[in-house]
């Protein structure tokens, strides 16, 4: 196991296709930002990213793509939280195109896979319900066979961008754990992947009362007799738990990434402020240390979560074993986490009540930075596996 | 038609070079891209190439072994293949020299078409492109913000930036062109324009395998930081601004 990585050739020039890319942009970035808090899915971006090749960047070349690897997607991330745009179909149609090409068949990898390399489908990822959420073997939507289709009935919460996605990649039960249990199976059996249309017949979308997390609404998704032909599932009846899980480490990845990018976008603001903000007689405040050290603070956590970040990337793309990527991508999720809370206050103190004031636009980044510690696992339950994992310490719960 | 499209490794005009204590530029904290002039020329080539026009692009460089690096990015964004002239010691790469290797690799080339960027933003000296057109005896059109060639005719209309507006002139083919700000809009490498790139063929070569010695006809003896700007100073009116340049400056009268 290497502890060191350099970014090789490749990456160097994938990096600076991104920031040309956004370089692009540049002149419309209020225009895009203020677009993003108007919770507008941002369709030139998207395609623009698209034509670049990223939605094909953890796609192998078979299938339209180009296997260069999370890294891409962790420079993507980045920039563009950097530039102040993003939107959470870019990671969660990767992590979605994930589970298809481990998980999928040869004919489903075929139909889907260049569709989504090419930027024609974005999906969006629903498992959570209201009585499964960190446990997601509780989930109680049910899918049952009916000829050559599944039938889906149940409800799921806290659905991002649901109403922005062709495609819901949702996590249903075939098997009851009722029947799990009385069967004597294992309960990560009977779990089932389904790609449903968000449009079908009995499939209704009611936004749920949350504030802009990085540009998008949640949603609870309810599912009436829900028809999905069984084509649209993702390998195999009752196996979808093992793709499943594969995706959430590239999740918590590409969340850090888009963090440590988001802390760019504070530091640039608070900055910029700073060095023009006078008070007292003819000094910036930020020549005063009260400003300016917890600045420098969140620019050297911001430097460890970023390696951190790159590190888990690293162990990913080089195919190390599930649990250790599990491990790095976790210590970067977390540290994520507590960075972009500590970047957005401080950016707020820095600004005194312009802080609040919408039009300079940080504000609005509380409450998505704040999620990450909650969401899409919790602090807590990343402390859990650490331990276990880390420190051979015995399981809580 | 074939087309060669030179591109130069340059350092980064946003790094701060170093003075040493021998009046010598350090560069070594400085990162090194891609002149950006010879993106336009790259981006014209391989459009040309998209159209049809373009039957093969020519990535070529002078330089040292790290510049594939470089070259690398100008294939990102298409051509056929590479063509480096490797110098390792680049100080000695005064502009006749480098426009005589080029020369070497035309005769060796034969293309219809040279496109260089107008200049490098290092060093900023704008003669490559003129030199190479004496010395291959080919026609030049510089500074071109438009190219329309017509190789079934043997010809190409280039339109150009001169002072005072523009002006547009045929040029017989082959000719050396080189390219200006508003030629295009280059493209930023995609991936699978990067995937492309590590496998298209990259010859390396030597000015010595061209028959060519490079003896520079312009040595850097020494570097020294520009002076100090003074403060200025604030006037309290427009006519005291005027007598002062009158004046002190006397750059009006």
């Amino acid at each position: 196991m290497s502890l060191c990585f350099d970014l090789g050739e490749e990456q160097l020039m994938v990096r600076d296709g991104v920031r040309k890319l956004l370089a692009r942009f540049a002149p419309r970035r209020r225009e895009l930002r203020q677009a993003m808090y108007r919770r507008e899915f941002p369709t030139e971006l998207w395609a623009a990213v698209a034509d670049a090749g990223f939605m094909g960047a953890m796609i192998p070349e078979a299938y339209g793509g180009t296997n260069m690897g999370i890294m891409s997607m962790v420079f993507l991330s980045e920039e563009m939280a950097a530039f102040g745009v993003s939107h959470p179909l870019f990671a969660l149609t990767s992590m979605d195109a994930l589970c298809i090409v481990r998980g999928a068949s040869e004919e489903m990898k075929r139909a889907w896979l260049p569709e989504i390399a090419a930027g024609r489908r974005k999906l969006a990822f629903a498992v959570t319900e209201a009585d499964a959420g960190t446990n997601t073997f509780r989930i109680s939507t049910m899918a049952k066979r009916d000829g050559d289709s599944f039938l889906l009935t149940g409800e799921k919460q806290w659905i991002t961008a649901a109403d922005c996605a062709d495609y819901i990649l949702v996590v249903a039960r075939t098997t009851s754990r009722h029947d799990c249990d009385a069967l004597g199976l294992p309960r990560a059996h009977g779990l089932t992947l389904f790609l449903v249309d968000p449009r079908a017949e009995g499939v209704t979308l009611t936004p749920m009362a949350t504030g802009s997390i990085e540009g998008a609404r949640q949603f609870t998704v309810t599912f009436d007799n829900a028809r999905v032909p069984a084509e649209n599932i993702i390998g195999e009846v009752d196996q979808g738990a093992l793709p499943l899980f594969l995706a959430l480490n590239p999740e918590r990845i590409l969340i850090a990434a888009t963090i440590v990018g988001v802390t760019e976008y504070c530091l640039e603001i608070a900055c910029d402020y700073a060095r023009e903000r006078k008070v007292f007689r003819n000094a910036p405040i930020g020549s005063y240390q009260a400003i300016q050290h917890p600045l420098a603070q969140v620019k050297i956590q911001q430097e460890a979560t970023r390696l951190m970040t790159w590190r888990a990337a690293t162990s990913f793309d080089r195919g190390d074993d599930l649990a250790q990527t599990g491990v790095w991508s976790n210590m970067a999720k977390y540290m994520a986490s507590d960075l972009g809370v500590f970047a957005v206050d401080r950016t707020i103190q820095t600004l005194g009540g312009n802080g609040f004031d919408q039009e300079i636009g940080v504000i609005q980044l509380w409450e998505g930075m704040r999620l990450f510690k909650t969401a899409p696992i919790s602090n807590e339950m990343i402390l859990n596996f650490l331990a276990e994992q880390t420190l051979g310490l015995p399981r809580s719960y | 038609m074939k087309i060669l499209a030179t591109v130069k490794r340059v350092f980064d005009t946003d790094g701060k070079p170093k003075l040493t204590a021998d009046a010598k530029l350090d560069v070594s904290s400085i990162d090194c891209k891609l002149n950006p002039f010879d993106e336009y020329g790259v981006e014209e080539a391989v459009r040309l190439q998209e159209k049809g026009i373009a039957t093969e692009v020519v990535i070529c460089c002078v330089g040292p072994e790290e510049a594939q690096k470089e070259m690398r990015t100008a294939l990102a964004m298409g051509g056929d293949r590479g063509l480096l002239v490797k110098v390792d010691n680049t100080e000695s790469l005064d502009t006749l020299s480098i426009a005589k290797i080029l020369a070497a690799v035309v005769k060796k080339e034969k293309p219809d078409l040279v496109i260089l960027g107008k200049l490098s933003t290092d060093s900023e000296n704008n003669q490559v492109g003129q030199m190479l057109a004496e010395l291959t005896g080919y026609p030049q059109a510089t500074f071109a913000f438009k190219l329309t060639p017509d190789a079934a005719g043997g010809w190409a209309i280039v339109g150009r930036e001169v002072d005072g507006g523009t002006s547009d002139v045929k040029v017989k083919l082959p000719a050396v062109i080189t390219a200006d700000l508003r030629l295009n809009e280059p493209r930023y490498a995609s991936l699978p324009g990067i995937m492309k790139a590590k496998k298209k063929p990259l010859e390396i070569t030597t000015p010595e395998a061209l028959g060519v010695s490079v003896k520079p006809a312009i040595v850097g003896i020494g570097y020294e930081l520009p002076p100090a700007r003074k403060a200025g100073i604030k006037v309290a009116s427009v006519a005291e601004l005027v007598d002062k340049l009158k004046n002190e400056a006397k750059v009006i009268s």
